[in-house]
């Protein structure tokens, strides 16, 4: 292009629009600059056309969840399973009432040996930590030992023969010779062992004594508190004593220990009789239901299994259909032909498969009955006075089973009686199931239920979690930063909080499993921390291990919004301020932070957007528990695992059909979250409106 | 110029004559982290000029893998399913099964744990949230914290299947990742309890408990409940020649079978 070129297109010069200096290039009647223009209007376009499709396609895969969960939870009640269900509920009741019941009763039986017990399981967290750490040289120590024994025996086989061979003057020379030369030879061998033997065995002592050593780690001393000097050396020398491969029995101390903890429980069991008694009243009590239950369900899990085969049927024909088309072998042809023949689409008589149900359902009124009074009259024999915390807790948990279990019995006898297969159900139901539903239990070879409550309140606590903590971090940071550090602090301050949102949340996640649980599960197990709610937490996976983790993921986009918001007063504001006399304290927290106050709103809203939206770290850390965390426990429900909306469908969507209903509740899931996302997002710019209007 | 063309070209010809010779197989995880991998560089050393790929994401993708591209091999930890069947016969295609291994299951607890066997009915006990708690099976007081599979898992229903009666898993289990990640937690947790295959019960931290006073060993793979057998599917009439000559010696050299037994399965062919 050379200067030529520009001064003979005059024209181009007077066209306020050039944004090239060049001689046109024409095409279809358009410049240059027309074409870039059209290149970015169309790239905007674009990314709203394919905004639009993603919605759409979410939208439709989300829609049609409703009617095939709808189908779902109708052919669980005509096949009678809702009615099992019933039945069901009534025996996990029970059985949560033993179970309470017969924890607290092995409490109690362990109440006096609780100082063995103490001490066996130091012995065997230290052996533990002992044989890990000296496992190779006790491999290969064994291996040495384990040939020595072999070849051992080989001598004295030799030697047997070398005997009765010489003793027998018939017998060959030559043989006996050879018997000789082997015997020499295995000798040899032996005495070659001896020395490696010998070494391996003051390496492997030499590692047992430095495991021993450095045996300073967290769970020792959990497991040897309340234990005395004298103890913990018997403990020592046990597992001393215990760490070589060629260790017989184990030690006499520990032998006696679980001889005395055996003992201890046994004559603590004896006195427990009549408890132990009553238990079994209990749980023999739920025999005749269970029973029943069990020929129930037989029943209503052959009726699904017919009413998925008639909804399944029509697809099996197609299927057959569409493959006798697709092949060309004509045997293959007449065999899939003569197959799509024989499916049958015949709809089921729903009343006549339902009709054995019908028929136990007066038996399970006979039964309910007399279940009940039993359960009230063994649950008054079992012992109120008891010794152990943890039997009063679990007694007081069965309590409230029992209550539970009570109402579940006396609710479900009218429940049981009007049950009917073709009651309507209502598209309703189906929807608030859903919301609403208590239980995501996929993959069951019973029902699937799609209930998002847990999932729901594991993302909703997580991100409560995350925000108390990572709010007042980061807007005070923001505060600082911008208002009063001094410009190196600036300098260095704020890159380094923006710099945390360039970390991959993989890469969070795996320090949180492998680092940060550890480290927060140590801490709880310290003995001056034990008044903290939830401490000692028996898991590494846990809400408030996420909520952290993700806090720290919130922060740089909290700072960067508040920052910006801090920006956004007028600089006349605070030059009004102090002006006026106002310190510079004084100014930032009575003028600016007040004014930017809906800015920072704003910046708390999009956190919460990036939080509950997080995936990796949550399907990493936090545990992977489908079950509405138990509230009960007050603030310690953050030690729990818990669930959330976007690790399920990390977990779950990359495996299951698509366009099944699993499929689509996953969908329905993300559609969830979406609707969320776009709630908080526009929450965020009404608040941040107003704040341009002052 | 023209050296490096013909360099280019070479390099071109090469992946064209690999990209005939090549096996795919994806998968079960199970079967996919260390047996097949370890199956075909045994095979590639025995000289057979061959590549694979092989891709370990679940049983579940063997199947929507091998409808994409029937040429090659699936491996699942689970018997296909119906509805599978189904959209294999839409296609006109036929499934074939080859049993490449059996598996045992093994119910593993933390190393500290006092627990050392433990019968079925408590196993289903635990898995399905009756029993909450060690004493409730002779062990120490402390609640219990029960480490499955992932729904997608082949291992997580089979296990549903041999040891919890096809129940549903309680509401407390925790569902992780992977055999590793479940050892994992196990190792870490005195009160853990979980079940990883064969090749993971020797892990740091972990130990395998006998199941109905049965040790959990290769050589009582008929006596222990909880075990089952692992696939190779492929379309009938589809598989390549030399993807049919690998699973022959697979499934019945013995040397395929030394492999098979160190990664902890039992060979087929016993």
């Amino acid at each position: 292009m050379s200067l030529n070129d520009e001064k003979k297109t005059p024209e181009n010069e007077k066209d306020g629009r050039v944004v090239f200096r060049r001689k046109g290039f024409q095409f279809l009647g358009m410049g240059l600059q027309d074409y870039i223009r059209v290149f970015f209007g169309g790239n905007a376009s674009l990314a709203i056309i394919v905004l639009i499709l993603i919605c759409l396609f979410l939208l439709r895969e989300a829609a049609m969840f409703f009617p095939d969960h709808h189908q779902g939870l109708k052919s669980y009640r005509q096949g009678g399973q809702e009615l099992v269900g019933y039945v069901s509920d009534e025996v996990d009741a029970h059985t949560k009432v033993y179970s309470s019941a017969n924890i607290a009763y092995f409490a109690e039986v362990g109440r006096t040996s609780i100082h063995e017990d103490k001490q066996l399981r130091a012995y065997r967290t230290v052996l533990a930590n002992v044989e890990q750490s000296t496992k190779y040289t006790w491999a290969r120590l064994e291996r040495y030992l384990d040939e020595a024994e072999d070849l051992n025996d080989d001598v004295e086989d030799l030697r047997e023969d070398i005997e009765e061979a010489s003793a027998d003057a018939e017998a060959d020379a030559e043989d006996l010779k050879k018997d000789q030369a082997e015997l020499a030879e295995i000798e040899a061998r032996l005495k070659q062992l001896e020395p490696l033997i010998a070494k391996e065995r003051e390496q492997l002592e030499k590692e047992v004594q430095t495991a021993l050593g450095t045996s300073r780690v967290w769970d020792l001393d959990i497991a040897a508190r309340g234990l005395s000097d004298e103890e913990l050396s018997m403990v020592r020398e046990a597992v001393v004593f215990e760490a070589y491969p060629d260790a017989e029995d184990e030690h006499e101390s520990i032998q006696n220990l679980k001889q005395v903890s055996r003992d201890k429980k046994a004559a603590e069991a004896e006195r427990l009789a009549d408890f132990k008694e009553t238990l079994n009243g209990i749980r023999d009590s739920i025999r005749p239901m269970k029973s029943l239950y069990g020929e129930m369900k037989d029943i209503s899990v052959a009726n699904r299994r017919e009413i998925d085969a008639f909804s399944t049927a029509p697809a099996r024909r197609a299927a057959l259909l569409a493959g006798v088309e697709q092949t060309d072998d004509p045997a293959e042809k007449e065999r899939m032909q003569k197959q799509a023949d024989e499916v049958v689409i015949v709809e089921p008589d729903y009343d006549a498969i339902n009709e054995p149900l019908y028929a136990l359902v007066p038996q399970h009124g006979e039964l309910a009955g007399p279940l009940q009074d039993e359960m009230n009259k063994l649950f008054r024999q079992l012992p109120q006075e008891v010794e152990t915390k943890s039997a009063r807790e679990n007694m007081k948990r069965a309590a409230v089973y029992y209550e539970r279990f009570d109402n579940t019995v006396t609710n479900n006898r009218d429940r049981i009686l009007d049950w009917r297969h073709d009651a309507p159900l209502s598209l309703w139901t189906s929807t608030t199931s859903f919301m609403f539903g208590k239980h995501w239990i996929t993959n069951s070879s019973w029902h699937d239920f799609y209930g998002l409550l847990p999932l729901f309140t594991g993302s909703l606590l997580i991100s409560i979690i995350a925000l108390t903590v990572s709010v007042p971090f980061a807007v005070a940071a923001a505060i600082y930063v911008n208002q009063i550090a001094r410009f190196k602090e600036q300098s260095f301050v704020k890159p380094a909080i923006e710099f945390i949102g360039a970390i991959p949340s993989v890469v969070l996640g795996f320090f949180g499993i492998l680092v940060f649980g550890e480290a927060l599960r140590n801490i709880s197990q310290l003995e001056w921390l034990q008044w903290v709610p939830g401490f000692p937490m028996a898991e590494r996976l846990t809400i408030l291990n996420a909520g952290l983790l993700l806090a720290f993921m919130a922060v740089p986009t909290i700072f960067t919004l508040t920052e910006d918001a801090l920006n956004n007063v007028p600089a006349a504001f605070s030059e009004n301020s102090l002006a006026l006399g106002a310190t510079k304290l004084q100014t930032v927290f009575r003028v600016i932070v007040p004014t930017a106050v809906s800015g920072i709103i704003a910046a708390i809203l999009l956190g919460f957007g990036r939080i509950i939206g997080e995936t990796m770290v949550v399907l990493l850390v936090a545990g992977n528990k489908i079950k509405i965390p138990d509230f009960t426990e007050g603030l310690g429900v953050v030690a729990q695992p818990a669930h959330t909306m976007t690790g399920i469908i990390a977990q779950e969507l990359g495996e299951v059909d698509s366009g099944s209903l699993h499929w689509r509740a996953l969908f329905m899931v993300g559609m969830v979250l979406f609707v969320i996302s776009l709630l908080v997002n526009w929450a965020a710019q009404r608040t941040l409106k107003r704040l341009q209007k002052i | 110029m023209k050296k490096s063309l013909a360099i280019l070209a070479l390099a071109a010809l090469a992946a064209g004559v690999n990209a005939e010779d090549k096996i795919v197989i994806k998968g079960s995880d199970t079967l996919g982290a260390k047996m097949v991998p370890q199956l075909a560089e045994l095979y590639k050393e025995a000289g057979n000029e061959i590549s694979f790929e092989i891709a370990a994401e679940g049983s579940s993708t063997a199947f929507t893998h091998l409808q994409a591209s029937p040429a090659d091999v699936g491996m699942s930890s689970r018997n296909v399913k119906d509805s599978e069947i189904e959209a294999f016969t839409a296609k006109g295609m036929e499934l074939k099964d080859w049993t490449a291994a059996y598996d045992m299951i093994g119910v593993v607890v933390n190393e500290k744990s006092g627990i050392e066997e433990l019968t079925l009915e408590q196993v289903e006990g635990i898995f399905t949230g009756d029993i909450t708690d060690w004493s409730e099976v002779g062990g120490d007081a402390g609640p219990i914290s029960v480490y499955t599979r992932n729904t997608s898992s082949g291992t997580y229903k089979s296990f549903q299947e041999m040891a919890m009666q096809k129940r549903d898993y309680g509401a407390d289990t925790q569902k992780m990742a992977g055999n590793e990640q479940i050892a994992e937690e196990v190792a870490k947790n005195a009160n853990g309890i979980g079940y990883v295959g064969l090749a993971y019960c020797e892990k740091d931290g972990i130990k395998p408990i006998a199941v109905d006073g049965v040790e959990l060993e290769p050589k009582n793979a008929k006596e222990y409940p909880i075990a089952r057998s692992l696939h190779y599917y492929t379309v009938n009439g589809k598989l390549s020649e030399a993807a049919t000559k690998f699973l022959v010696w697979a499934t019945t050299d013995e040397k395929a079978a030394e492999v098979v037994e160190r990664v902890g399965f039992i060979p087929a062919s016993e």
